[in-house]
């Protein structure tokens, strides 16, 4: 491009050449999708979920249709997430950073203007001219550097988005198990908080008819009392459970009156095995992708900067200086560097460095991903034998006992007051299976997150601006 | 009742020939006969020996022996067995020859008699013969008079009966243990002229406590008071057989007492005489009417009356949780508590509780309701006129006219003369005189 512009013909070629560039630059728009199809395919192909990004009235309309159809009935874990994904605000706020991203890689697609100067100088009546047209050859040239650059940063805001539309399923599948188990606690110990207030009447009757000394009475009073503040407890854990689902749904005014499910899922009947879990998790988790990403982006600029290590900001101008009387100069100009002082193996160094740097993070992402995943499905079959064990033996057992406490009963070998207590007991031992679900759901919830490397404690927190990976990348 | 209580008249139900231990001993040991039944067996006829008249066993039977060289030779094995404590409960106890209590050894006065005991049990153990007068190497206290018998050995003892009275048999090694587990059982020595202290009917019975938790089968040796099962030889009722008496015979009830608290057996209908002690004879004189004799721990009573009063007449120990069964005695009393509102709520957490006791107990023993495994209702059994709300320590002395001699099977229940039941007043009731106004109650 960097032309000797003496004949008018090779000024032509030179504007057909400019015009070729603003067409090549021309191929960096605006994708119509504004590259939140993949955001889209991901939520669709991994949580089986819609996701909206409200741009317009219209689609706050069809947003609210929707939401307002699926709050009609009572929640299940999978509408709440389905809520979450429509309406959370913080959401659509993220979704935002597509566009800026995009904006930033249409950027790069483009080159600077060309510019025009124009110079007039005198000197003893001397009128110097100077007419440069500047143009941004260099800008040209690195275009494609720059654009794949811009492109892995809108690659990776778009897995960003992800992990965030990810890790907002996540966290409202988190609040929603903990609501619906709080409120099943709660309702539990309503069937307590009933035990022990039909012990403390008796004991106010017998205590009236003289069956019984104040002291038991007391007793039996105290017991009511306390059970009474647990109550409120659970309720409150309930509530406040609630409310954290509530936010995480975007829900307020008449939409926060939705109605949970009754119950937690059910425990499946057998825990999921998976085969090549850690191969599963490599090829799934975002990231090991975006580190990997990333480290094959160094790679490119490692070479760059070996190619052009003379080479600084480098202006191609062409110049057009006319010096009054005398005859237009025109020309060129590059301006090179003389590695003499900087041979720039400095830079290269650097480079070299920062990209080995990422190559040992993708190293420690990956050690990390492999070990969270395993913990994860560890957590997540412990989680399991011990909410079965609750089902299967403790809650079983904790019946028999009752059952057979009420044989005594029968007999008249114990009294109310033991069974009522017993009651108790069983309706407790029901609430820890409830809190061992609940657990349970939470790891499955776990480690689905795991093997997509999003939500969990390693999950997308590694990405930060990962432009420049030395100064941000690689774990925490 | 029920019909478990008729006796067993069948010689079957004896059987003969169960284990001998050591080959070696076969020749010279006698057949151990076993029982497997826990219904009140027929007198045992002495078909050698000296003549005597022979006592009923109350859910027991008497032992037979053989004569050998002018010894009498009876054979005891000590062992694990199962007791019906009454229908619906068995509990696993130690005993002899198939039963707790052993069967009752029966003998006369200036008998010589030889007694094998086999020991089939896990652990050692000896027979004492309470009350009897014997060598002091015949006395069965181990350690003290004789080394103990170890399992499955067989140790000889052998006496002259040099009294006749009521006396009783039991472990003096791991005493505690071996009581608590039911062994034990009667022995009576019969006067060398049957007319001496002679009377129709001569019934015999050892009390025993066992605390066997609803639900399990095996005592629980470590109780000191709290039993839940105040048994006569190791059963209770309903399960225990009346007396069965003819009209105008002379009876006599001995009993003997093995738990660890007195009983004060009070029967119904008569006054009698306590004519015996584990002591012997009570001399003529020194005896005095009651309707109620005490047993402290440890001894052995015999009374008798003559059976003129027709009637089926409760006898029982007077201690009336010794009246029932397994009770909880930590149970609060609910009398006079209303709980209708309340039942409601405890339904919701216990679908099938029922309320009991705000007007007392007496529903116990009309509402059959499930109850744990292997335990018998606190209070039952159907009398004619309804239930008769008992356990444990009672039965029922059957004085009825035309009841053949020998005959002990249940005569079923008695037929009221017309008019000789107390029965609801339908005349006037008077106004109930009231207290006169402004004074204290």
């Amino acid at each position: 491009m960097i032309t000797n512009k003496k004949q008018p013909s090779t000024k032509l070629r030179l504007l057909a050449g400019i015009t070729l560039v603003a067409l090549l630059g021309g191929c960096a728009t605006f994708s119509p999708d504004g590259g939140f199809n993949s955001v889209e395919s991901v939520a669709k192909e991994h949580l089986g979920k819609e996701v909206k990004w409200v741009k317009t009235d219209e689609d706050r309309q069809k947003v609210y249709a929707q939401v307002t159809a699926i709050l009609a009935k009572p929640l299940t874990a999978d509408d709440a997430v389905q809520v979450a994904l429509l309406n959370n605000a913080g959401l659509q706020a993220t979704y935002s950073n597509l566009g800026i991203a995009e904006a930033d890689l249409v950027q790069a697609g483009r080159l600077h203007n060309p510019g025009f100067s124009f110079q007039r100088l005198e000197k003893a009546n001397v009128f110097e001219y100077e007419r440069k047209f500047i143009f941004d050859v260099f800008g040209l040239l690195t275009m494609p550097t720059r654009t794949a650059l811009e492109q892995r940063r809108f690659d990776q805001t778009k897995r960003r988005v992800t992990g965030e539309v990810m890790r907002i399923a996540a966290d409202t599948r988190r609040a929603y198990l903990d609501a619906v188990a709080a409120q099943q606690t709660a309702r539990y110990m309503d069937d307590v908080r009933d035990a022990a207030e039909a012990s403390a009447q008796l004991a106010d009757r017998m205590a009236k008819v003289g069956n019984w000394s104040k002291l038991d009475q007391a007793r039996q009073q105290v017991f009511y009392v306390e059970v009474m503040s647990q109550v409120a407890r659970s309720h409150q854990a309930a509530r406040s459970e609630r409310e954290k689902l509530t936010r995480l749904m975007g829900l307020w005014g008449a939409g926060a009156q939705f109605t949970l499910s009754e119950r937690l899922p059910d425990l499946p009947a057998a825990p999921r095995e998976i085969n090549n879990l850690e191969q599963t998790a490599m090829s799934q988790r975002m990231d090991v992708q975006m580190a990997k990403q990333e480290v094959e982006g160094l790679a490119k600029s490692l070479g760059l900067t070996k190619a052009t290590r003379f080479i600084n900001v480098l202006d191609v101008s062409y110049l057009n200086k006319s010096t009054a009387g005398e005859p237009n100069q025109t020309g060129y100009e590059v301006e090179l560097q003389i590695p003499i002082f900087d041979w720039g193996d400095a830079k290269v160094a650097k480079a070299e460095a920062m990209y080995m740097q990422a190559v040992n993070r993708v190293a420690e992402i990956a050690v990390n991903a492999r070990s969270q995943t395993r913990g994860a499905y560890s957590a997540y079959r412990t989680a399991y034998d011990i909410s079965r064990h609750y089902r299967d033996d403790l809650v079983p057992l904790r019946k028999r006992i009752s059952e057979e406490n009420l044989l005594r009963y029968n007999g008249m070998l114990i009294g109310t007051f033991e069974l009522l207590a017993d009651a108790r007991e069983q309706v407790l031992s029901v609430n820890a299976y409830i809190s061992t679900l609940r657990e349970f759901w939470l790891a499955d919830t776990n480690l689905k997150m795991a093997l997509l490397g999003a939500g969990t404690d390693s999950g997308m927190s590694t990405s930060g601006d990962t432009a420049m990976p030395g100064e941000s990348s690689g774990g925490h | 009742m029920n019909s478990r209580r008729n006796f067993i008249r069948t010689a079957g139900a004896t059987i003969l020939g169960a284990g001998i231990v050591s080959k070696v001993g076969a020749a010279s040991v006698p057949e151990a006969p076993m029982q497997t039944v826990a219904t009140t067996q027929p007198p045992l006829i002495p078909p050698n020996g000296r003549p005597y008249n022979p006592v009923v066993t109350l859910n027991g039977w008497t032992l037979p022996w053989r004569m050998n060289n002018g010894w009498k030779e009876f054979h005891l094995i000590a062992e694990p067995v199962v007791r019906e404590m009454a229908e619906g409960m068995n509990a696993h106890l130690w005993g002899y020859n198939g039963q707790s209590p052993g069967p009752t050894i029966e003998c006369v006065e200036g008998d010589k008699v030889r007694i094998f005991v086999t020991n089939k049990l896990k652990e050692h153990t000896t027979t004492h013969w309470h009350g009897i007068i014997l060598p002091a190497g015949m006395d069965g206290v181990g350690g003290l008079s004789q080394p103990q018998i170890p399992p499955g050995k067989t140790f000889v003892y052998e006496f002259e009966m040099k009294k006749s009275g009521t006396f009783m048999y039991h472990p003096h090694a791991d005493e505690m243990v071996q009581m608590a587990m039911g062994m034990y059982g009667s022995l009576v020595v019969h006067p060398k002229n049957p007319n001496h202290h002679r009377v129709d009917r001569d019934f015999i019975f050892i009390m025993t406590a066992y605390d066997i938790d609803p639900g399990s089968y095996t005592p629980r040796i470590n109780t000191m008071t709290d039993f839940n099962m105040w048994t006569w030889n190791s059963r209770v009722f309903p399960g225990i057989d009346p007396f069965v008496i003819n009209q105008g015979d002379r009876a006599r009830i001995r009993f003997g007492n093995l738990t660890m608290t007195n009983h004060p057996i009070h029967m119904h209908g008569y006054d009698f005489e306590v004519t015996c002690t584990d002591g012997g004879w009570v001399p003529k004189a020194a005896r005095w009417p009651e309707v109620t004799v005490d047993c402290a721990v440890g001894q052995m009573r015999a009374f008798e009356f003559d059976a003129i009063y027709p009637g089926d007449w409760a006898i029982h120990c007077h201690k009336s949780h010794h009246t029932m069964n397994a009770m909880g005695h930590s149970v609060p009393t609910s009398i006079n508590v209303e709980t209708k509102d309340v039942v409601e709520k405890i339904t919701k957490l216990v679908p099938d509780y029922m309320a009991m006791g705000q007007d007392g107990m007496a529903d116990m023993a009309v509402m059959s309701m499930p109850l744990p495994d292997n335990t018998l209702p606190m209070m039952t059994g159907q009398g004619p006129f309804g239930p008769v709300e008992m356990g444990g320590m009672f039965s029922v002395v059957k004085v009825h006219e035309g009841i053949k001699r020998g005959d002990f099977k249940d005569p079923g229940w008695y037929k009221h003369p017309k008019g000789t039941v107390a029965s609801e007043w339908n005349g006037p009731v008077p106004d109930p005189v009231k207290a006169p106004k402004g004074g204290k109650a």
